[in-house]
C-alpha cells in the first residue's frame, strides 16, 4: 500500500502532498487505487504527471560514462551533457556517439559542450567581421545589419550630456530631474573610477542663455548653449543638427571650425540623457541615430555598473564572456509598468555604440535643491544654421491653456449650489462683484459644475471644471475669499482655507462653512451679492476687511 | 490571426471566488494570470463579514489556503442571536442551531485584510505557473474572435487571450453582462448591503460581549426599526472593531424611497445597541455593495464559450433566511471551475470546461443550495400580492398573535430550520410583520439609553479615500422619473443633500420647470445600486481609481 491513498483526499490537498512522492512504483499503485476508487480525471492526470516527472528525474541520474547513447534521443543527450563538466568524459561520449548512431546534431551538442567547459582560449575562433556590403552583395541597401553612419571603433568617450528642455520661458521640471540624477551618477562615477568626468548641460532656443544659471544650480559642470531667434519653437531638423555638431566638436568627426575646442577633447559623449517628452523623444531618436548609437527610450531608472556579456556579436568570440565597464544600465517599464527591462548599449568589436543614450520619463527622479553658488564653465556654441533646416516652419501655434488660473488673484468670489433657484442670475451677480474689485476672478464649487442647471449662453462659458476650487480643483490663497451658497464640504475647504479672510454668504447659518469663515452673512445670496457689490464700489468693503486684518 | 498576449487561464477579480479559482488552477499546473482592478485586492470589496466553511462543500477557503484562519480572519463566531424588534421591545432567539447546521466553522472577516492576504498567496502560486496577479487593471469586456469568446479586453493593457476566462468580478459583473448572461434591470433580484465599521479596543470587545479573545458573536436584527423596508441588520465582532450593517431587498428600498444611511442609523441608535456600542462610537468606514439574491439571480448555466462565471458575478449569493452566504459559495464555485478546466484539459478539450463546471455545480449540490426547489414551490407563491396580504392580515389578527404567543418554542425552532428559512418568501411578512409581532407579544422592553451619534453623510464621504478618475457612470436619462430613485437609494446621496452622487434639481428651461437629477461620481462607493434603479451607462472605474476601502 502506498503512503497516500488518493481516494481519501481532495484534489486540492493531493497536489502538494504528491510532490513529496519520488517513487514511480508507489505512484503507480496510487494511480491504480484511484482508478478502482473514485476515478477522478484530474487526480489521475496529477498522478500521471508526477510519474512522468519522477521517471524523468531518474533518467537524469544516468551515468554519462556508461549510458547507452543509441537508446537516447538527441534532446536527451543535449540535456545530459549540459550537466557534465569533465571534458574527458565528454570526449568519451563524443567518441561513443561517433561509433554509434553518428547523429550530426548530437555531435554538435557534445562538441559545443566541450568547448564551453574548456573555455575558448586563444584558439577560439574569432567571429569574422564582414562589412554588410560584402556580406550581402545582392542587396543595394543591406539592412540586416544596421548601416552605420560613422563606423567609428575604439574612440574615446567622456562625460554625461543632458539635453535640457525649456517650455514657455521655463526650464521644464524633467530637465531639473535629469540634471540632479546626472550629478549623482557622475559623482559616484568619478569616485568609482577615479575619474574627472563632467555633467554637460545643453540648451537651445531663442533665449537659451537665460537658463545657464539654472542648469548650473541644478548640477551642470559645463553648459553649452546656442541661441537663435529661429529656435524659439522646437523643430527637429535644426535641433538635431546642432546637438549632433556639439557632440562631435573636438573629436574625430568634428565639423569645420570645431576641430579644436578647448572644452572638449574626446570623440563624443559617453552618455546622453534626453527628456521623454514629445520633443525630447523626437530629438533623442534623431541625435542617437546620427551619432551612430542606440537609444533606450522612456526610461525610469539609470545606474552605472559593469556588465558581464556573453553575446558573441558583442564579445567577438563565441562562448566567451567579457566584462564591460562603466555601462549605463537603463531601466524601462514594459507591459504598462508591470515589468521592467534593463537596456544596455554596448560596443561591438568593430563598431562603437556610444553615446549610451536614454530618454527619461518625466517625474522618474527627484528635483534636487538648486545651489545657486555652484559654478560651471559656460560655452556659447558658435555655429551657422543652414536655412534649409528651417524649411519646415511653424506658421501658427496655440498654447493649450492650463485652464483658468485663479491662484494669483487678490480676491476670489465663489458660488455654490445656493444659486440653484436661478443659476444664471447667480453667476451674473457673482461676476458683478468680481468686476467691482481690481484683481478678482470667479470660482465655483464642484456642486455647481456637476449640476443639471440650465445656464444661459452668456454665463455658460464660466461653468467648467477650470474654475473648481477644492481637492480635485484649484487651491487658492487670496486675500479675500467670498463663498456664496457653498456649504463648505471638506473637499471644498482644502481649496480655500488658506485665504486670509473668508466671507460666507449662506441662508443656513449652521452650514459647515461657518467653521472656517471669518465672517458669515446669513442671507439669500440673490440679495446679499448686489449689496456687497455696491459696498465694494463705494470702497466700504475693502475698508472693512483691511480693518479686520489688524 | 492577431497576435495577443496569451495565458492558459485568465481570472478576473481577486475576491474569494477569483482567489479560489486561481489557487486551484495553479495547483493543477495551469498558467494563470489574475487581473484585479483595485490598488490592492480587497480595496474594492465589502461584506458583512462571516465566512462559512460548510461541511457539505467540496472546497473551503482554509482547504485551499491552509493558514487562512490564523492569518486572514478576525474571530470565530461562537454565539448567534436574532433580535425581533418592535419599538423598544425586543425578543431575542438563539439561532445557534441554524448557524451550526452544516457549518465546520465560521469566522468574521474584514475584506481588505482578508483579500490582500489571499492575493499574496495567489500571486505566489500563480507565479510558479508563469502567470501572476496584476492589480490596478480594469477588465472592460470580452475579447471575441469570429463571434466566440477567446479572452478579455482591458483599460490598461492590450487584449489577452486564454483557454479559459474565469469571471470572478463580483456583483455588477461587466463580463457576465457582456456575455449577455446578466442584465441589471430587475431590482428584486438584488439586495443592497450597507455597513459601518466601528473601531473598538479588543479588550473592550471582549468585555462588552463577555467573550474571550478567541470567541466572537453574530447578532441579527429584524422588525419595525427599518420603516417597513424588507431586510434586516447585523452586528459582528472583529478583533478590534465591530461590523454593523443592513441588508435590504433593493426593490423595497426603491419602492419606499428609503435612505439607506438613515436605515443604518436607525439600527445604530436603537436602545438595544447601547450595551455594545457604548458612549464612544467611532466609525472608521462607511461602505456599501449590492448583493445578488441567488434564488432569483443565480445563473443556471454560468458559462459561455471559454467563459465561466463564479461567485457574485454568477449570482451565487445565498440568503439562507437571515444568514448570508456569498463568500463560501464563491470559493466553491471558483475551485470547481478550476477543477472543470483541469478535467477538460486532461481530456484534450480545454474549451469544454464550462459544461463540466455546470455539471459539478449540480453534482456537488451547490445549485440546490442557491436555487432551492422548496423556494420555487412555496416562496414564489407567497410573494404574489393577494396571498401575502392575507398572510399579513392573519399574522396581524388576534388569532395570529395568539398563535405566536402560544408557539414561542415553535418559532425559535422554525428560525433554526435551514429548510424553512430558505423557503421564506420575499415579502413583508417574514421580514417585518412577523418579527414585529414577535417583539410586541414576547419582547422585553430595553431601557438602555443609546448615545451614539452616527456621522452625517458628508463626514462619511469625507472619511473615505478616493483617487478620482474619469466619471465611470453616465446618466442616460436625467429625468427624475427615470433616475430619481437613485437620489434616495444611492447610499452616498440623499434628498436635500448637495454633496452626494445623485441630486434632484428643479430646473427652469424656456419658461417651464423640469424635475431633473444630476450626477457627480466622485463620492461614489461603487455599490452598483444606480446600475439597477436608474437609467445609466454603468461601468467600474479604471484600474486603481475610485474609492479605496481600508476595512471592507
Ligand atoms: C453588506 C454585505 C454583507 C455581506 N455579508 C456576507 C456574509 O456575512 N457572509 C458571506 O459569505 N457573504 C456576505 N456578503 C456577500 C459577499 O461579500 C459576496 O458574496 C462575495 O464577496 C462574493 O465574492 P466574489 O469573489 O464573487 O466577488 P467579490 O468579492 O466582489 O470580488 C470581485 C473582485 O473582482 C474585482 N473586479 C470587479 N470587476 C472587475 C473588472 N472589471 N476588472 C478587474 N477586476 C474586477 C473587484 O475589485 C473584486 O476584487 C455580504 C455582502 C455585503 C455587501
Ligand atoms: C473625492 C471628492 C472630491 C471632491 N472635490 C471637490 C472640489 O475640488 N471642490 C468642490 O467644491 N467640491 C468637491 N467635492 C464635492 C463636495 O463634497 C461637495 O459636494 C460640494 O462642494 C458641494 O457643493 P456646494 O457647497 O455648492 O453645494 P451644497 O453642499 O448643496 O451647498 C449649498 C449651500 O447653499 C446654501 N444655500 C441655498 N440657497 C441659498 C441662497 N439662496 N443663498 C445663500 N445660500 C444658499 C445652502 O444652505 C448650502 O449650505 C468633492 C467630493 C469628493 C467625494
Ligand atoms: S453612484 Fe451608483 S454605484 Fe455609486 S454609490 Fe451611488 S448608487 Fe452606488
Amino acid at each position: 500500500m502506498p503512503d497516500i491513498d488518493p481516494t481519501e483526499h481532495e484534489i486540492a490537498d493531493l497536489g502538494p502532498k504528491i510532490k513529496d512522492v519520488d517513487d514511480a512504483d508507489e505512484l503507480r499503485e496510487m494511480l491504480a487505487l484511484e482508478e478502482d476508487g473514485e476515478d477522478r480525471v484530474p487526480v489521475k492526470t496529477l498522478i500521471e504527471d508526477r510519474i512522468e516527472k519522477v521517471e524523468a528525474e531518474d533518467e537524469g541520474e544516468l551515468d554519462p560514462e556508461t549510458v547507452d547513447l543509441t537508446e537516447m534521443t538527441v534532446a536527451d543527450i543535449a540535456n545530459m551533457v549540459r550537466d557534465v563538466d569533465d571534458a574527458d568524459v565528454l570526449r568519451d561520449i563524443l567518441e561513443r556517439e561517433r561509433e554509434g548512431k553518428e547523429r550530426s546534431s548530437a555531435i554538435t551538442q557534445i562538441e559545443n559542450r566541450i568547448e564551453s567547459v574548456e573555455g575558448s582560449d586563444d584558439e577560439g575562433e574569432d567571429v569574422e567581421y564582414v562589412p554588410p556590403e560584402e556580406k550581402y552583395p545582392e542587396l543595394d541597401h543591406p539592412t540586416n545589419d544596421k548601416q552605420w553612419v560613422e563606423g567609428t571603433a575604439g574612440a574615446e568617450y567622456r562625460d554625461m550630456w543632458v539635453f535640457c528642455e525649456t517650455q514657455a520661458g521655463e526650464l521644464v521640471d524633467v530637465s531639473k530631474e535629469m540634471l540632479g540624477k546626472a550629478r549623482d551618477l557622475m559623482d559616484q562615477y568619478n569616485e568609482d573610477y577615479d575619474a574627472d568626468e563632467r555633467v554637460v548641460a545643453v540648451l537651445l532656443g531663442d533665449e537659451a542663455g537665460d537658463y545657464v544659471e539654472d542648469v548650473t544650480a541644478y548640477g551642470a559642470d559645463l553648459v553649452l548653449y546656442h541661441e537663435d531667434d529661429r529656435l524659439e519653437r522646437f523643430r527637429h531638423k535644426p535641433y538635431t543638427e546642432i546637438v549632433t555638431d556639439m557632440s562631435r566638436a573636438g573629436g574625430e568627426l568634428a565639423s569645420e571650425g570645431h576641430e579644436d575646442v578647448d572644452w572638449k577633447d574626446y570623440h563624443e559623449p559617453r552618455y546622453t540623457v534626453f527628456p521623454a517628452t514629445n520633443n525630447g523623444r523626437d530629438l533623442s531618436a534623431l541625435v542617437q541615430g546620427a551619432l551612430d548609437s542606440g537609444l533606450a527610450s522612456d526610461c525610469s531608472g539609470l545606474y552605472i555598473e559593469e556588465a558581464m556579456i556573453s553575446n558573441p556579436a558583442k564579445v567577438g568570440t563565441a562562448g566567451d564572456k567579457k566584462e564591460f565597464e562603466r555601462v549605463l544600465h537603463m531601466k524601462r517599464p514594459d507591459f504598462s509598468g508591470f515589468e521592467y527591462s534593463t537596456i544596455l548599449c554596448i560596443d561591438k568589436p568593430n563598431r562603437d555604440f556610444h553615446p549610451q543614450g536614454a530618454s527619461v520619463i518625466p517625474g522618474s527622479f527627484e528635483i534636487p535643491d538648486p545651489d545657486y553658488d555652484r559654478e560651471a564653465e559656460v560655452v556659447e556654441y558658435e555655429m551657422d544654421l543652414d536655412d534649409e533646416w528651417f524649411e519646415v516652419g511653424v506658421t501658427e501655434f496655440d498654447r493649450l491653456s492650463g485652464g483658468v488660473d485663479l491662484t494669483g488673484n487678490e480676491v476670489v468670489v465663489a458660488v455654490g449650489r445656493g444659486i440653484g433657484d436661478d443659476p444664471t442670475t447667480g453667476i451674473e451677480l457673482a461676476l458683478d462683484l468680481v468686476d467691482a474689485f481690481d484683481d478678482a476672478d470667479l470660482g465655483l464649487s464642484r456642486g455647481v459644475i456637476t449640476s443639471s442647471y440650465a445656464f444661459d449662453s452668456h454665463v455658460e462659458q464660466y461653468v467648467s471644471e477650470e474654475r473648481q476650487i477644492g481637492e480635485s480643483g484649484q487651491v487658492v490663497e487670496p486675500d479675500v475669499y467670498i463663498a456664496a451658497g457653498i456649504s463648505g464640504a471638506i473637499q471644498h475647504k482644502v481649496g480655500c482655507d488658506e485665504a486670509d479672510t473668508i466671507v460666507a454668504i449662506n441662508t443656513d447659518p449652521e452650514a459647515d462653512i461657518r467653521d472656517f469663515s471669518d465672517y458669515v452673512i446669513e442671507g439669500d445670496l440673490f440679495e446679499v451679492l448686489p449689496r456687497l457689490t455696491e459696498a465694494v464700489e463705494r470702497g466700504e468693503l475693502a475698508a472693512a476687511v483691511e480693518a479686520s486684518d489688524d | 490571426m492577431t497576435d495577443h498576449e496569451r495565458y492558459e487561464a485568465v481570472v478576473v477579480g481577486c475576491g474569494p471566488g477569483g482567489a479560489a479559482a486561481a489557487a486551484n488552477l495553479a495547483r493543477n499546473g495551469v498558467e494563470t494570470l489574475v487581473l484585479e482592478r483595485g490598488v490592492d485586492a480587497g480595496s474594492k470589496n465589502v461584506s458583512g463579514g462571516l465566512i462559512y466553511a460548510e461541511e457539505s462543500a467540496p472546497y473551503t477557503i482554509d482547504g485551499l489556503f491552509p493558514d487562512f484562519r490564523e492569518e486572514a480572519s478576525e474571530r470565530p463566531v461562537t454565539e448567534n442571536y436574532i433580535h425581533n424588534v418592535a419599538g423598544d421591545k425586543v425578543k431575542t432567539f438563539d439561532i445557534g442551531d441554524l448557524h451550526h447546521h452544516d457549518t465546520a466553522w465560521a469566522d468574521s472577516v474584514l475584506r481588505r485584510r482578508m483579500d490582500s492576504w489571499l492575493a499574496r498567496r495567489v500571486h505566489e502560486l500563480t507565479r510558479e505557473t508563469g502567470g501572476g496577479l496584476l492589480t490596478e487593471v480594469h477588465v472592460t469586456g470580452l475579447l471575441r474572435e469570429k463571434g466566440e469568446i477567446v479572452g478579455v479586453t482591458c483599460e490598461e493593457l492590450d487584449p489577452i487571450e486564454a483557454d479559459i476566462v474565469v469571471a470572478a468580478d463580483g456583483v455588477n459583473s461587466e463580463l457576465a453582462r457582456d456575455a449577455g448572461l446578466m442584465d441589471w434591470e430587475d431590482p428584486d433580484e438584488w439586495f443592497q448591503g450597507v455597513k459601518a465599521v466601528a473601531e473598538m479596543d479588543p479588550d473592550v470587545v471582549d468585555e462588552r460581549f463577555d467573550i474571550d479573545e478567541d470567541e466572537g458573536e453574530a447578532h441579527l436584527f429584524s422588525g419595525d426599526l427599518f420603516d417597513g423596508v424588507r431586510g434586516g441588520g447585523f452586528l459582528y465582532t472583529n478583533e478590534a472593531s465591530l461590523s454593523i450593517g443592513t441588508v435590504f431587498h433593493l426593490d423595497s428600498i426603491a419602492e419606499e424611497r428609503a435612505e439607506p444611511q438613515e436605515l443604518l442609523d436607525s439600527l445604530l441608535t436603537h436602545p438595544l445597541m447601547a450595551q455594545w456600542l457604548g458612549d464612544d462610537y467611532h466609525e472608521v468606514e462607511y461602505s456599501a455593495k449590492l448583493v445578488p439574491d441567488s434564488k432569483k439571480a443565480a445563473l443556471t448555466a454560468p458559462h459561455q464559450d471559454r467563459l465561466v462565471v463564479v461567485g457574485d458575478a454568477a449570482g451565487q449569493m445565498q440568503a439562507q433566511g437571515p444568514i448570508i452566504k456569498g463568500m463560501n459559495h464563491a470559493v466553491t464555485a471558483g475551485a470547481l471551475a478550476a477543477e472543470a478546466f483541469a478535467d477538460a484539459r486532461s481530456r484534450g478539450d480545454p474549451h469544454r470546461a464550462g459544461e463540466f463546471y455546470e455539471k459539478k455545480l449540480h453534482d456537488e449540490g451547490v445549485m440546490d443550495k442557491l436555487r432551492p426547489t422548496s423556494y420555487r414551490a412555496v416562496g414564489k407563491i407567497g410573494e404574489l400580492g393577494p396571498i401575502d396580504g392575507v398572510a399579513n392580515a392573519v399574522a396581524e389578527s388576534a388569532v395570529g398573535r395568539f398563535g405566536v404567543r402560544a408557539a414561542e418554542g415553535l418559532v425559535e425552532r422554525a428560525y433554526n430550520s435551514p429548510t424553512l428559512v430558505s423557503m421564506i418568501p420575499d415579502t413583508k411578512l417574514p421580514y417585518v410583520t412577523l418579527p414585529t409581532i414577535l417583539g410586541e407579544e414576547l419582547g422585553e422592553r430595553v431601557t438602555d439609553e443609546n448615545h451614539v451619534q452616527p456621522p452625517e453623510l458628508d463626514d462619511r464621504i469625507g472619511d473615505l479615500t478616493y483617487d478620482v478618475g474619469d466619471p465611470h457612470i453616465e446618466l442616460v436619462d436625467n429625468s427624475f422619473e427615470a433616475s430619481g430613485t437613485a437620489v434616495t437609494a444611492c447610499p452616498v446621496s440623499a434628498k436635500d443633500f448637495g454633496g452626494g452622487c445623485y441630486r434632484d434639481e428643479m430646473v427652469q428651461t424656456n419658461g417651464h420647470e423640469e424635475h431633473l437629477v444630476s450626477l457627480d461620481t466622485q463620492p461614489c462607493v461603487e455599490c452598483g445600486t444606480c446600475a439597477v434603479v436608474a437609467d445609466t451607462d454603468w461601468e467600474h472605474p479604471a484600474g486603481g481609481k475610485g474609492v479605496e476601502f481600508e476595512q471592507g
